[in-house]
């Protein structure tokens, strides 16, 4: 042996312990960069949230019982009153306690400045966001359900399932407005109503002897919203539910189908009853999705300001002596009423404080409690989501 | 063998017998039929994809049309013709505004001293006022309603003001240009501020008349500078004002074709709604009222003749604003003024005969332009995919061009992908390959929850929060080095950028860890067999056989960015313009609009049915395309690989 072997430098603490070789310091290395890009992303989003928390939670928040501050959660929103007098003492205020206050200070008045859409609270707005979702999510869950049970229960290979597939994944890659001007093209200015009285912009009118199928569309409303942005989700639920569906084992439904079940009672009583968790589950996500979509719900559904909450109208009282049938249909009429009006929406709301109104400091308060509450429900929903498909997954094994 | 498959016939002749025949009324039995209503329901995705290019070509494909009749009556007009001058004319004002920087920085040396020590002045005195603004405002007041009586209730309201005077002037830093004595000397002044006094401030008077004497001194000593930008300034002058003329002429001629059209397509319905009536009252009033609305058709050859008579005479003020110019930039300086106005000055002197040249042209065209030139669709075309401006509501002449659309999307996109790429294949690699179970633990949950942060809530941080963070980081001083710094604006297309690379990184993410995930366990163990070490597993090959799904997430990731239109809306800014290019990697700090953003903010504002709306839609179009386009490549990118590897 002419090659004295290297002596490793031995470690007084640990003898056993290895030198580092180059390649080891190199894949250290590369691993501490890759682990910072990691926690780029996770301190950018810890920052946000921080940032919205810190601002947001004293409005949103209150120190005593029910540590939720009530009045900003149960108000419609309003126009701002902020009154100077010649002492310089603030005071913010409504419509209503601004002309009190005016009359109390006289001649004292100094100035009057009003801000639009920031006083009050966001009660219309989260009301509003609540029917659109509920709308959307109904529509889509329906037809996401059924088009999945198609694609993983009856489907085989085929052209039509090829264009099933490939549509629904340029559905997914559709811009967001793009389906606001869809909405606002098919749903807006083109679904079909019922009336007596069709409009001249109806592209083809039914006569149906009582009354008449008219084309011609329903309007800025939450019915138009809604439709609109379950087409927007209607591609998460599909996927969503297909994966839950094809995650129940295939021997449930040979071993239904072996019992002399038909396809539909294989599917009815030996799949569906499995998939079900799992799909409201993913369904949570598309509310979270739907939840905070803003372009597609600005031509067809949401106003910037409205002082009413959809259900609060005039009515016309009935007669006394009219049927139970009248009333019937007008508490029904009612009801439908609410869904063919254009509502307030959180996301929207956060739009117009934020890009329609000067800024100044008197509007941070509405802008960063609206943002707080809106991310708080967002968040809670894809929390929800991530825990329970985390328990199903335990609790689902086979 | 005959006797044992007997018993399997007669089995099924009696499943025959018994059967109950599940047909319903329309031929179908029942399991048939829930196949189709299933089947039905999957192909609502088909439907809709293609009810959405239906929707959009229907209210968008009128553009092509009505933009071509826009187009033509700017031509029959004679728009057109006011614009052969006009265009090339507004370089004058970038020229004029180049030479009285330049002229600016040169008095500068002079006099800015003196300016400088009058505005601290003025600056400090404003806000002295606004502080004992309460005070100040009541004695005001005070003295306006009780003008003869009331000294008992105005001399408290003086020593309130002077005391607020005395205390706002206390706390006043004077800035350095002024020496102790002088500041000793404004606070005092300033401290006396009173409604009552309404003469100047004596320091502030020898500070006026500092400036002045230093002014007039800057400009003596510059006199030919100043000379030739005067001459330069008011070169154009006598050629605006035959153009003004024509303009307004040619505007008439415009409204009142637009005003002609408007009636006869009036006229159009009325006349149809009279053949549709049974009831011949209302038809002879509908005839009637369609009669009233006639109007006689704009002659465009008679009022076009009154334009293209003055070609000449137009051609001719050209000529001579021409060698205006010349000569007033040959007598431009070279020399005695500071550095950076001598390179504005030779800019001008760059820029100029380019200028003149296109001027040149312009005087040649007018001379043969035509009003009868027909407008083809292929102009219409290039006018709307080339066209370099977006004009609405404008009393001259709206264009649709949405070429600085274009770029401001495609600039903003570039940003946020070059972010967002590297940080989430890193963040991908590292998760899938180095992580230890408590950090994936971490990393999934905030990767969805950022997919779960609605975007408007990230265009509100980006106006709150990053256009300020941005702006207050370009102006530090060891930083301007990075192009563009100091920024101007807090909403810039960087800002968008940024935003947009957050909510990238999910889409790229999660895609690229599955692509990651799908390597086959075989090529690691193959790997490690020949004794490879980690790194050269994930980076030789790992990596390597996941390079299509990876390449398929990015461009999905730039699919999601394009289409993105809140953060944009919110944050980009806004300004149609193309950006300009001239300051290099610079210009990501310019604002811009975007194709989504434009929609967004525009559509709510116009009638349906106007070109403007229309447009709208053909940006619709051109979003759709670029959505499907990007999903095609990603598609085609995985199964070319995937066939390669295979």
């Amino acid at each position: 042996m002419i090659n004295t072997p290297i002596q490793p430098k031995i470690d007084p603490a640990n003898p056993f312990v290895g030198r580092h070789s180059r390649n080891q310091t190199l894949e250290s290395f590369v691993r501490w960069v890759l682990r910072c890009g990691t926690l780029v992303i996770v301190s950018v989003t810890a920052a946000i949230v921080l940032h919205i928390a810190v601002k947001g939670a004293p409005v949103a928040l209150s120190r005593e019982w029910p540590f939720v501050n009530v009045a900003f959660l149960t108000e419609l929103p309003s126009t701002l009153h902020v009154i100077q007098d010649n002492q310089g003492h603030i005071i913010e205020t409504d419509v209503n306690g601004a002309d009190a206050i005016k009359m109390e200070l006289g001649a004292n008045l100094r100035e009057e400045k009003t801000i639009s859409y920031s006083g009050g609270g966001i009660l219309g707005p989260i009301v509003g966001t609540a029917m659109l979702v509920i709308v959307s999510v109904g529509v889509a869950l329906f037809l996401g359900v059924a088009s999945a049970i198609y694609l993983s229960e009856y489907a085989s290979h085929g052209t039509f399932i090829e264009m099933v597939r490939l549509a629904i994944l340029n559905l997914a890659g559709v811009p967001s407005v793009v389906f606001g001007l869809f909405g606002l093209g098919a749903f807006v200015l083109t679904a079909p109503v019922f009336t007596n009285s069709p409009l001249d912009r109806a592209i083809f009118t039914l006569p149906l002897g009582f009354t008449t199928l008219s084309f011609q569309g329903w309007d800025t409303c939450v019915l138009s919203g809604g439709f609109t942005l379950a087409f927007v989700i209607l591609p998460v639920i599909i996927t969503a539910s297909e994966q839950c569906l094809q995650a129940v084992p295939l021997e449930f439904r040979e071993t239904s189908m072996a019992l002399g079940a038909t396809r539909w009672q294989t599917i009815w009583r030996a799949v569906l009853p499995f998939a079900t968790p799992g799909i409201l589950t993913s369904s949570i996500l598309g509310i979270a999705r739907a939840a905070g979509e803003t372009a597609p719900i600005m031509f067809t559904a949401a106003l910037a300001f409205k002082d009413k909450l959809p259900w609060q109208k005039d009515q016309i009282s009935l007669p006394a002596d009219a049927s139970l049938f009248a009333h019937w249909e007008q508490n029904i009429q009612r009801f439908l009423a609410i869904f063919t009006e254009s509502v307030q929406a959180l996301p929207y709301h956060i739009y117009t404080l934020a890009a329609r109104i000067p800024q100044n400091e008197y509007s941070e308060r509405a802008q960063y409690g609206s943002v707080f509450v809106f991310l708080i429900l967002v968040a809670s929903l894809a929390a929800t989501s991530i825990w329970m498909r985390r328990s199903l997954r335990a609790k689902y094994k086979w | 063998m005959e006797e044992r498959l007997a018993p399997l016939e007669r089995q099924s002749l009696g499943c025959m017998l018994l059967k109950k025949k599940k047909l319903n009324a329309l031929g179908f039995d029942t399991q048939k039929f829930i196949r189709f209503f299933f089947a039905s329901n999957a192909s609502v995705t088909i439907i809709v994809l293609v009810l959405i290019m239906l929707m959009l070509l229907r209210e968008g494909a009128g553009f092509l049309k009505t933009y071509k009749y826009e187009l033509e009556t700017y031509r029959h007009a004679g728009l057109e013709f006011c614009d052969i001058v006009d265009r090339p004319l507004a370089q004058h004002q970038q020229l004029t505004s180049r030479l009285r920087r330049a002229l600016g920085a040169s008095l500068d040396t002079i006099s800015q001293h003196a300016r400088n020590r009058r505005d601290a002045y003025l600056n400090m005195k404003r806000q002295i006022e606004e502080e004992s603004s309460l005070q100040r405002e009541a004695l005001s007041v005070a003295l306006e309603q009780t003008p003869s009586a009331g000294d008992k209730i105005i001399e408290p309201l003086r020593t309130q003001l002077a005391i607020a005077g005395v205390k706002s002037a206390m706390s006043l830093t004077v800035r350095s240009f002024f020496s102790l004595d002088e500041a000793d000397k404004i606070r005092a002044e300033l401290s006396q501020l009173s409604p009552e006094t309404k003469d100047i401030p004596a320091f502030l008077k020898q500070l006026n008349d500092h400036f002045s004497t230093s002014d007039k001194a800057a400009k003596k000593s510059f006199a030919t500078l100043v000379k030739a930008t005067e001459i330069f300034e008011e070169a154009p002058e006598t050629l605006q004002e035959i153009l003004i003329e024509i303009k307004e002429h040619v505007l008439q001629t415009k409204t009142a074709a637009n005003e002609f059209n408007t009636l006869k397509s009036g006229r159009l319905k009325l006349l149809e709604a009279a053949e549709n009536t049974q009831n011949p009252v209302e038809k002879a009033d509908l005839l009637k009222e369609a009669a009233a609305t006639q109007a006689m058709p704009v002659d465009f050859h008679q009022r076009i003749k009154l334009v293209t008579s003055r070609a000449d005479e137009l051609a001719e003020k050209v000529h001579q604003y021409i060698t205006a110019i010349q000569k007033a930039a040959a007598n431009l300086p070279t020399r005695g003024s500071p550095a950076h106005a001598i390179a504005l000055l030779d800019e001008v002197h760059h820029e100029l005969p380019l200028h003149v040249q296109e001027m040149q042209t312009a005087a040649d065209e007018i001379k043969t332009w035509s009003p009868d030139k027909p407008v083809s669709f292929l102009t219409v075309i290039g006018a709307f995919f080339f066209g370099s401006n977006w004009i609405t509501n404008s009393s001259w002449q709206d264009s649709f061009g949405f070429v600085p659309l274009l770029t401001g999307s495609l600039i903003i996109s570039l940003i946020a992908i070059v972010i967002a790429t590297p940080i989430s294949l890193m963040a991908a690699i590292y998760s899938n390959q180095f992580a230890s179970e408590r950090e994936k633990e971490l990393i999934k949950p905030v990767i969805e929850f950022i997919q779960a942060i609605p975007s408007i809530v990230l265009g509100f941080i980006g106006i709150s929060v990053l256009g300020d963070l941005i702006k207050d980081v370009s102006e530090v001083t060891w930083l301007q080095w990075i192009p563009g710094f100091p920024i101007q604006e807090r909403l810039n297309m960087f800002n968008a950028g940024c935003l947009l690379a957050l909510m990238a990184i999910p889409t790229m993410f999660s895609l690229s860890e599955d692509a990651l995930n799908n390597v086959p366990e075989a090529y690691v163990d193959a790997s490690d067999a020949l004794g490879a070490t980690k790194l050269q597993t994930v980076f030789r090959v790992i990596v390597p056989s996941a390079f299509s799904g990876m390449a398929a997430a990015v461009l999905l990731g730039i699919g999601r960015v394009i289409g993105e239109t809140m953060v944009v809306l919110l944050v980009a800014g806004n300004r149609i313009a193309i950006p300009d290019f001239s300051s290099g990697a610079g210009v990501v700090f310019q604002p811009a609009h975007t194709l989504t953003g434009i929609i967004a903010q525009e559509l709510g504002e116009v009638s349906r049915g106007s070109t403007h709306w229309q447009a709208l839609f053909m940006v619709g179009i051109v979003l759709f395309c670029i959505s499907l386009i990007i999903n095609w490549c990603a598609r085609t990118f995985v199964r070319r690989f995937e066939q390669f590897k295979a």
